[in-house]
């Protein structure tokens, strides 16, 4: 574990690398799909666009020509009428002035229309068209001398002229027309041939890149599974360190608060039993070498001065060694060490500590007095550093199977949510160490109240007397 | 007159030497024996039936204030003098509470002992006065502290007399002569004592007395 959490600097390095090469990799597939998917959508409407506007051109083109030829028809069909009328009219010369005015129109109209068409069509189609008008020339020609002809001759000869020139002529330019027309039909023909094949390809080439899109998108989607996956796997395991980082950590922690508490107790019993029982035997053989010497001797007033000596040193070695652990915590029991640290905070500070003890056995596991005289020994420090409180009510209650514990002040309180000092995370600790519960109330009105909850193991339950 | 038999429990052989020198100066007292640990020193009083059991508080095994408690259950005439390091009140009161009768710290030990066993023996408390000092300072404190009345202000000074014959180890009969009163009037004088300074037991009115300086 410990070799994983201390990974090298440039491993580390390496995988922050290599995370975001792949990061890159993926970011730069994504761009790529949604340029392929921009391009086909750009191309699609571009093509389609194209498609409709030449389709309507190549009908409004067809259209066009039929309707010039259709032109070219009526004409044809219109001048025959005016030839057939001039011939039958007697010799109104109005009337045949009229006509022959009319037939000028007719043609003029006829070969503008017939051009027009001409200029429209491109140079490469326009053989039909001149064909056309090449034979619509000759029919004008062949027209023109029944006018310059007489009355008696029109009436004899007009009949005639008409049968053999003009309705031959007729009769090839309507050949010729029909001939055009279906040259346009060809056309339109090859043209609806050409749009259908460019819009094959089109869809050969819609489907494509559309194939490659959805393969690209597949190979994407692959890619982010994995790299998600392998993300999410990573983080389980950070995850997992960190829980067995705590859990260590936690562990340690006990162990030093346990070693902490081993070693204080070590040193003050040593300092007890050993240092402060041999002064005390040292200040009993100085009072009886005191007792055999004679009053106000130097011998007696040097001894004296040793027994004042040692007197202060065995105040000295007893305060520290209450200091570190208080032997009433082993040789009496939690309430009697309670009630000593009370006495000695209220001495100290002035704050009145009242301690109250329910049922409390004197025979409590060690682990649980340490634990609540610790948590108390804190609680109060605090009250009286941080809290300036006048009075604390310090309360031990035990019930079948737990001990309660609650510390009021009438202190300053704080926001428990925001001061989380190093004081009540020790405590905490050392509470959850035990499966115990800490929890804090405070308001800056009322004061502090903390309550302590411990579960206790079913052989101490019994109140020790 | 008759030497008083004592038994010295102290786990500490150096401490026994010394207090065995400082005791047997004396013409009327004899050191019976010796033992350094709390069921020793039960199992030696059981055999030995000494006048006066002088006990250090921290032993193995057993300690002092539980060997004193099982030592006065079982032969109510062996008083107990409890030689302790230390002065502060939650010894002193669970000693008393097992049945010692003084209470005196090591290091006056050579000064008090000999007047201790003395007063014990015949059957009246004794504190070291650096003891007595400390209890009456941390009333007198207690007292400011809490801005409250002085209870012994309630008694009536009949009561105090009784209050203070009680203290030194008196029963209800002794002080009905002493004061030539009957026995069921001190014991009516008792309850109102107890009452009025809220003390419930004879321990607490021993150490009630010490604080405020009535005994020594």
């Amino acid at each position: 574990m410990i070799e994983k959490t201390s990974l090298t600097p440039v491993a580390s390095q390496a995988q922050s690398l290599r995370r975001l090469g792949s990061r890159a990799a993926l970011l730069a597939g994504f761009g790529a799909l949604l340029v392929l998917m921009v391009i086909i959508c750009i191309d699609s409407l571009h093509t389609l666009g194209a498609f409709e506007s030449s389709n309507a051109q190549i009908r409004q083109d067809f259209l066009y020509r039929e309707r010039t030829l259709e032109r070219v028809r009526t004409g044809l069909y219109e001048s025959g009428n005016i030839l057939r009328d001039y011939i039958l009219t007697g010799s109104d010369p109005d009337a045949q002035e009229a006509l022959g005015t009319n037939l000028q129109s007719v043609r003029n109209e006829t070969t503008a229309a017939l051009n027009a068409c001409i200029q429209s069509v491109p140079a490469g189609e326009r053989g039909p068209f001149q064909h056309l008008a090449a034979g619509m020339e000759r029919y004008w020609l062949a027209i023109d001398p029944i006018f310059t002809l007489g009355a008696k001759e029109r009436a004899e000869q007009g009949k005639s002229l008409l049968r053999r020139d003009v309705l031959s002529q007729h009769a090839e330019i309507l050949v010729i027309t029909k001939e055009v027309s279906s040259v346009n039909d060809d056309e339109l023909k090859e043209s609806d041939r050409r749009i259908a094949e460019a819009f094959a390809q089109f869809r050969r080439r819609l489907l494509a890149v559309a194939t490659t899109a959805v393969s690209l998108g597949l190979i994407l989607a692959a890619a982010t599974i994995l790299y998600a996956g392998r993300l999410e796997k990573s983080i389980k395991e950070k995850y997992e360190e960190s829980l067995q980082a705590q859990r260590e950590l936690k562990e340690l922690s006990k162990r030093l608060v346990n070693a902490e508490e081993r070693e204080r107790r070590a040193i003050s019993r040593e300092l007890h039993d050993e240092v402060g029982q041999s002064l005390s035997a040292l200040l009993m053989d100085v009072e009886n070498l005191a007792a055999t010497s004679d009053e106000g001797s130097v011998f007696r007033e040097g001894l004296r001065k040793i027994k004042m000596l040692a007197e202060n040193c065995v105040n000295e070695v007893r305060n520290i060694a209450l200091l570190l652990r208080p032997s009433m915590l082993d040789d009496l029991g939690l309430v009697a060490a309670l009630e000593w640290q009370a006495r000695e905070v209220s001495k100290r500070t002035g704050m009145l500590v009242e301690t109250v003890d329910e049922n409390v056995s004197d025979k409590l596991p060690e682990e649980h007095k340490t634990c609540v005289y610790r948590v108390v020994q804190e609680a109060l420090n605090n009250c009286s550093k941080h809290a300036y409180a006048k009075n604390v009510r310090v309360l031990v209650r035990q019930q079948p199977g737990r001990l309660h514990l609650s510390i009021e002040d009438d202190g300053k309180g704080f926001d428990p949510n925001l001061a989380r000092g190093l004081g009540l995370i020790g405590m905490n600790e050392r509470v959850s160490q035990l499966g115990g519960v800490l929890k804090v109330d405070s308001d800056l009105v009322r004061g502090t109240r903390l309550q302590v909850d411990l579960p206790l193991p079913s052989a101490s339950t019994d109140r020790g007397t | 007159m008759k030497k008083l038999r004592i038994l010295l429990a102290d786990d500490h052989i150096v401490m026994r030497a010394g207090l065995r020198v400082l005791l047997e100066r004396q013409p009327n007292l004899e050191v019976v024996g010796e033992s350094e640990n709390g069921r020793e020193t039960v199992e030696l009083s059981a055999s030995l039936k000494p006048d006066v059991v002088v006990m250090d508080v921290g032993m193995p095994v057993l300690n002092g204030i539980e060997a004193t408690r099982t030592i006065v259950g079982q032969h109510p005439t062996t008083a107990v003098v409890i030689l302790s390091m230390h002065s502060d009140e939650s010894y002193v009161m669970r000693a008393l509470k097992a049945g010692a009768r003084a209470y005196l710290l090591k290091d006056s030990a050579a000064a008090d002992l000999i007047s201790a066993i003395l007063a014990v023996s015949q059957n009246k408390a004794f504190f070291s006065p650096k003891v007595s000092r400390i209890l009456a300072e941390d009333y007198v404190r207690v007292l400011k502290q809490k801005g409250a009345v002085d209870s012994y202000d309630l008694l009536t000074s009949r009561e105090r007399e009784i209050l203070q014959l009680l203290a030194e180890g008196k029963a209800n009969k002794e002080v009905a002569a002493a004061l030539n009163i009957s026995p069921y009037t001190v014991e009516t004088h008792r309850s109102h004592i107890l009452e009025k300074l809220n003390l419930h037991n004879p321990a607490e009115l021993i150490l009630y007395a010490v604080r405020k300086g009535i005994i020594s």
